[in-house]
């Protein structure tokens, strides 16, 4: 049980600064993410927090303690790395009972633990087992088992899945939640999934390039992303960015026009600069529309059938606006020459197909307007 | 029988090399063999194999003071050399692994001259220091050099081997509440030993088979090793060769080689790190 409170944490490595001045807190109990594109510096900070990389500035508290000069061996976090790290050499029981041993926890009850251990992750029948005899998610295991088994303050995630198939994956995160759940220690989650931070976290922190952009829940991340970044890099499929500028009271996109609310007016005023607009697939509808909706007409180019939903894949041209510029880490494309590639998801029942012409609503509420230059959101959409 | 006739020739041909290889590697040490269990009065018979097999020579090597004494001096010497070049060369190898530091190709490089120093050009001034130093004779007077000529050796093959060693398991028995100690000794050691068993045994051979040095730096049974030690044998009479008991006491030091590889090639070959890391 423990609060990890940063303040101002900075790493610097010869000539790159891996962590600019993170501070945050992650409160006692909670699953806390970690997520950002490769290179962001997630991992460096949960090694800074384990104590495996030492803190260039600022401190780490720990429950009000400030545990930057403090061994790893006496913090009593436990890690789960992305090669699970498992001992070869040892059997499962060896691997799960070391950190135990190494505390001088007596022989009854380490094999107590143990056994516990390998109950609730089904790991029994492979206690005298060799690391090469398992699978790999049953490795995956073993190294949460060895997490576990020392009832550790916090559990230090780095990866723990994406070594393993896409199924076992999904089993494996629904098991790693119900263990934070049922076991109620605070637990960080370092991913570069966006699908697993969103499913797995009470609160989420995004980071890129060294920067802690944006923290918060799933749902704020998602339906309040504070700038471009943010939007484009939660949710799949991702945003839709179109460019966009402002025209006295109306918000225009190559795909018509938005009219504004006095508020949105008010806060968009001193917007300049070039503007970027961005909607989520879910919030395009197919057919009929009323009054706070932009409709427009599209060719559907590809039709992806999920059973629940339709993915459509169409092209809007940009009719004279500049193309978007998005952050390349993102790794969102859309741009061809004079049209960008969107994507709603629509009703199935809409019953559309590939080649076919549609008219598409666009429930202006939920429009987010990006200053192009600064990746700012100008919005707060409503409800 | 394999079901394609092309595959059973190709196992014909490999089987009559390996066959051929072997015994063209053998046949010298069978004939020691042979030579060894010949009584002396046949020893020119020209025969490969001992008419009568006899037990003499072992008998006579053994009762020689001289060879027992050369016997303890050997393995001494050579238990010796190999722990401390295998000690040394493993702090030396986990930085050059382990540690990003200037130089450090520069401590490779300059280690893999030195093993190509011909040890011939520094018996002259290494016997003179040795009598002023007072080294001439004894058991150090031949550990140092044996440790010099071996440790690029170790150096070399325990770097290959601790670049192996997934480092990350290090990082997890730190996370796991180990010292930097115990997490070298729990985990990395065991990985790397291996690597290490390997080293020692390249050095344990090197001083047991080494002959220039023994024979220069040496003059009694003090610190004599049976390679020189065989040399200073002597027939039963002055009429007679010492080819008996040469070949007895080859044997004799030629178990303990074997022996030694057999023993821990399974370690070396094993893999043991096989499963440490992904699926």
């Amino acid at each position: 049980m423990a609060e990890i409170e940063l303040n101002g944490v900075t790493k610097r490595f010869p000539g790159v600064t891996a962590l600019k001045k993170a501070s945050f807190t992650i409160q006692d109990g909670e699953l806390f993410i970690l997520v950002g594109p490769s290179g962001c510096g997630k991992s460096t900070l949960l090694n800074m927090i384990v104590g495996l990389e030492d803190v260039t500035e600022g401190e780490i508290r720990v429950d009000g303690e400030v545990v930057n000069d403090l061994d790893p061996k006496d913090r009593n976090m436990a890690m789960v790395f992305q090669s699970y790290a498992i001992y070869p050499h040892m059997t499962v029981r060896e691997n799960m009972a070391f950190p135990l041993k190494l505390a001088k926890v007596s022989k009854s009850e380490i094999d107590q633990r143990v056994t516990h251990a390998a109950k609730i992750l089904e790991l029994e029948d492979m206690l005298d087992r060799k690391p090469r005899a398992l699978s790999g998610g049953q490795r995956q295991r073993v190294a949460m088992g060895r997490a576990i088994v020392r009832k550790p303050k916090v559990f230090l995630l780095d990866e723990p899945l994406s070594n393993l198939d896409a199924k076992l994956r999904v089993q494996m995160r629904t098991e790693i939640l119900r263990l934070q759940r049922r076991l109620e220690t605070t637990m960080v989650y370092v991913t570069h999934d966006q699908t697993e931070a969103m499913t797995l976290g009470h609160r989420i922190a995004v980071l890129r390039k060294g920067e802690v952009l944006q923290i918060g829940t799933p749902r704020e991340l998602y339906e309040r992303p504070k700038n471009l970044f943010v939007a484009g890099f939660i949710g799949s499929p991702a945003m839709n960015f179109l460019p966009a500028r402002l025209e006295s009271a109306r918000l225009e996109l190559p795909i018509g026009a938005v009219e504004l609310s006095e508020d949105q007016r008010e806060r968009f005023g001193g917007a300049e600069g070039r503007l970027i607009a961005g909607f989520r697939p879910e919030h395009l509808h197919a057919g009929a529309n009323d009054e706070q909706h932009l409709s427009f007409e599209a060719q559907a180019e590809v039709v992806e059938w999920l059973g629940a939903d339709v993915l459509v894949y169409f092209d809007v041209a940009l009719r004279g606006f500049e193309e978007v510029e998005l952050p390349e880490d993102l790794g969102l494309e859309g741009g061809n020459g004079d049209n960008r590639s969107l994507i709603a998801r629509v009703d199935p029942s809409a019953g559309l197909r590939e080649g076919d012409s549609f008219e598409l609503g666009l429930d202006a509420r939920y429009v987010h307007v990006f200053d192009a230059e600064t990746g700012e959101n100008l919005t707060t959409p409503h409800d | 029988m394999s079901k394609k006739p092309g595959k059973s020739l190709e196992r014909v041909l490999w089987g009559a090399a390996s066959v051929l290889m072997v015994t063209y590697a053998l046949i010298p040490v069978a004939w020691m063999v042979s030579l060894s269990l010949k009584r002396s009065a046949d020893l020119g018979d020209n025969r490969f194999f001992p008419r009568v097999v006899s037990f003499e020579h072992y008998e006579a090597v053994f009762r020689d003071p001289q060879f027992s004494a050369a016997l303890r001096n050997s393995i001494g010497i050579g238990a010796i050399s190999s722990i401390a070049a295998v000690l040394l060369g493993m702090f030396a190898a986990y930085a050059i692994a382990r540690l990003e530091f200037p130089g450090r190709r520069l401590i490779l490089g300059a280690a893999l001259s030195i093993a190509m120093f011909p040890p011939v050009s520094i018996i002259g001034p290494l016997f003179n220091m040795w009598r002023t130093l007072g080294l001439y004779d004894t058991w150090p007077g031949l550990i140092l050099p044996y440790m010099t000529f071996t440790l690029p050796l170790a150096i070399w093959t325990l770097s290959a081997f601790f670049r192996e060693i997934p480092w990350e398991l290090e990082k997890a028995a730190r996370a796991d509440g180990a010292t930097p100690l115990q997490a070298f000794v729990h985990v990395i050691a065991p990985l790397a030993a291996p690597g290490v068993f390997t080293a020692a045994i390249l050095v344990f051979i090197f001083a047991w088979n080494d002959f220039l040095f023994a024979i220069s730096l040496t003059s009694t049974n003090d610190a004599r090793t049976v390679p020189a030690a065989i040399a200073f044998f002597t027939g039963s009479s002055r009429f007679e060769q010492p080819t008996g008991s040469i070949a007895a006491a080859s044997v004799v030091v030629t178990v303990p080689i074997i022996v030694v590889v057999l023993a821990f090639q399974r370690r070396i070959v094993s893999g043991l790190t096989a499963g440490a890391v992904k699926g």
